[in-house]
């Protein structure tokens, strides 16, 4: 009998310390987790692609440019515009909050801020050239609702474009359904829905399209395609200023 | 029976014409080059057609011998010109060749095709570059003004500065490296060999008078620094650097501090021109802004070491005044031989401010844009304020409506300009 007794305290006692321990388990470390493999599946990686931005104006017309794209570590992307012939050759290079604009007319890179928006529409620079989330911003709350994880992000420095994020995750696959992004005065600043799952080959399986609408720009929306990513790895040289005339050289 | 024997048949035949197909399709088939493998030839280009109304400055001495010996001109002139822009890009694996070009009609009469750049690189790696030929540089952070315009620059326009400018012929010579370390991320070392323009016979040119220009850029704890130094036997040595950051998520500075050691100016004294050696620092310092209403300013201060004084850029106009009004053709073609050569820079004097903002699709008028510049001369107080309104009506054209007024004293920089305002219609068209 002292010996069941013991025995059904022992499981008591890890249970409940089992229970303590998941409990425990801060909410910012298993929501960190959660983003780490939300960016994974966004951009596994090393990889180059190619996308199509839609800005659609107001009264319905559509302003239209192609970009390809290359995307190493979690905070280097650079990216060439390929159409319209009024941009094509212009290039833009970020590496963690340092973001440059070369055009070929002024035969140098100039540092922009992320906030600008060289395309115009909804989209600004941080959108165009997004790192990888788990690079700009800390999970500080994770909800969670049948299917889906629903993560508070705080951006981790000033220099973030957003001040907070609000990001719905798929729970079975990691995958992003929506982001709402904030400023610090907690107003919405847009809205990014992610649509469309595709596979694209070689395991990377994410949205392949994401809709972006603004309270700021009342009827503007804003479409990204994704076409053609594909793991390729670089050399770390071409995320530097001298190679953002070379770009072209990589497709 | 009689079936079993048609199918062998038929399979017979059918294998034979596989076989001879395969036999065909070994000898004559070939593999589609891959993308990386492809020579690529690409052309671009723009046409830029420009109408401008003029209101012309009778006080100017620029006006006065532009104008010297034609029949006395209308207050407002108008000016119609279309600057054709054309590039081409050709590529095959390491082997670039880059051309751009520009021309200029205004009426019909033999075209002058200028290339702005034209040479042939080897880009043998991602660290390496090397080029030959006539190239563009830019060095300097500035937007409308450079200090360091001595050493491989060509002098930007400060009331147009994205405009293309003619490059120099030169040896390129660029190592790029990428470094993971939380101070240095990259580093790289150009260096550009700079051979004098033919001026013999305009074949040739002396020795001593080729240049070198060295850069050293790093990225360094997400700031970006350049450090220049550019010599040659005859030329003024310059020692420069510049730097740049973002210190906000809408707010970048920059700046630029260029030493020069007898540069040489140009001065008029006792109403002559004289030559006299001057060192010092050139210096800028600017910032760009996005503030909440989505407006981008920026702003920039200019010491320009090798500028005149305002008792200096006087003693020229009054040399300019007194040889206009002896109405002697010889002085006169001595003058504007002198504006031209000695007196060219775009930035005469000593020290200037630039302020722009700018705002795309103001009042929700779609695909324009509003910007309005000014550059405040500090040393005179003139200035000159320049609004544009921008309008893209379809994909690949752009029309501006771009007036520009003038404001200052006759003994300014800006107040003797030879127009007193113009405006000016831009229809651009890219392909």
């Amino acid at each position: 009998m002292r010996k069941n007794k013991l025995f059904f305290f022992v499981i008591l006692f890890s249970f409940s310390t089992f229970i303590w321990a998941q409990e425990s388990i801060p909410v910012s470390v298993k929501g960190n987790a959660i983003l780490k493999k939300v960016d994974e599946v966004l951009a596994p990686g090393s990889m180059e692609y190619y996308r199509k931005l839609i800005n659609e104006e107001p009264n319905g017309d559509k302003k239209e440019f192609i970009f390809y794209s290359v995307k190493k570590d979690r905070d280097k992307v650079a990216m060439l515009y390929l159409a319209p012939a009024s941009d094509k050759g212009r290039a833009t290079l970020r590496i963690g909050d340092n973001m440059w604009l070369y055009i070929p007319n002024v035969g140098k890179p100039i540092r922009i801020t992320s906030m600008q928006s060289i395309v115009g529409g909804v989209f600004n620079n941080a959108d165009i050239m997004r790192l990888d989330y788990s690079a700009e911003y800390d999970a500080v709350k994770l909800d969670e609702s049948g299917k889906e994880y629903v993560l508070d992000l705080k951006a981790k420095t000033r220099t973030v474009s957003y001040d907070s994020l609000k990001m719905w995750v798929i729970k079975k696959n990691n995958i992003v359904e929506k982001v709402e992004c904030y400023a610090a005065s907690g107003k919405l600043i847009k809205t990014l829905d992610f649509k469309q799952v595709k596979d694209f080959g070689g395991g990377v399986v994410r949205p392949a399209v994401i809709e972006t609408t603004s309270p700021l720009y009342r009827g503007y929306r804003s479409i990204m395609i994704y076409s053609n990513i594909k793991r390729k790895k670089f050399p770390d040289e071409v995320f530097t200023l001298d190679y953002l005339s070379r770009l072209a050289e990589l497709r | 029976m009689m079936v079993s024997k048609r199918l062998l048949l038929y399979s017979l035949i059918l294998s034979t014409l596989i076989l001879w197909k395969t036999a065909v399709a070994q000898e004559y088939d070939f593999e589609i080059p891959v993308e990386e493998e492809t020579a690529r030839l690409e052309f671009s280009g723009n046409l830029d057609a420009v109408w401008g109304i003029l209101r012309t400055n009778p006080a100017s001495p620029f006006y006065g011998l532009q104008f010297f010996d034609q029949d006395k001109p209308d207050e407002y002139l108008s000016q119609y010109r279309l600057d054709f822009y054309f590039n081409s890009d050709y590529r095959y694996k390491q082997v670039g060749f880059t051309m751009r070009t520009f021309s200029q009609y205004t009426k019909e009469e033999p075209i002058d095709l200028s290339f702005f750049e034209l040479y042939g690189s080897l880009n043998l790696s991602p660290r390496f570059t090397f080029s030959v030929g006539k190239r563009r540089y830019n060095w300097g952070k500035g937007y409308a003004f450079t200090p360091v315009v001595g050493y491989v620059n060509t002098e930007k326009d400060p009331e147009n500065p994205d405009l293309a400018l003619a490059g120099k012929s030169s040896i390129y010579l660029k190592y790029n490296r990428s470094i993971r370390s939380n101070l240095i991320q990259n580093l790289s070392f150009t260096t550009i060999v700079l051979p004098p323009e033919a001026e013999i016979l305009d074949k040739y040119s002396n020795f001593n008078d080729l240049s070198t220009a060295f850069k050293l850029y790093a990225l360094m704890n997400n700031i970006d620094l350049d450090f220049m130094f550019y010599a040659g036997q005859n030329q003024t040595r310059r020692y420069g650097m510049d730097i740049s950051t973002n210190l906000r998520e809408n707010l970048e500075v920059h700046g630029e501090i260029s030493y020069a050691k007898n540069d040489y100016i140009h001065l008029i004294q006792d109403s002559t021109i004289d030559m006299i050696k001057r060192d010092g620092f050139s210096y800028l310092l600017g910032l760009r802004y996005l503030n909440s209403l989505n407006i981008t300013f920026i702003a920039e201060y200019y010491h320009n070491n090798s500028g005149l004084t305002h008792s200096e850029y006087k003693n020229y106009l009054d040399f300019l005044r007194d040889n206009l009004s002896s109405m002697d053709p010889e002085l006169i073609s001595f003058s504007k031989s002198v504006m031209s050569t000695s007196f060219r820079n775009k930035n005469p004097m000593q020290d200037y401010f630039y302020l722009k903002a700018s705002l795309p699709e103001p009042f929700d008028w779609l695909y324009s844009s509003f910007s309005i510049f000014t550059i405040y001369n500090i040393n005179d107080n003139s200035f000159m304020l320049s609004p544009q309104i921008g309008y893209k009506p379809f994909t690949n054209s752009e029309i501006l409506f771009w007036p520009s007024f003038f404001f200052g004293n006759d003994d300014s920089e800006y107040g003797s300009k030879q127009f007193q305002s113009k405006v000016e219609m831009w229809f651009r068209f890219y392909f």
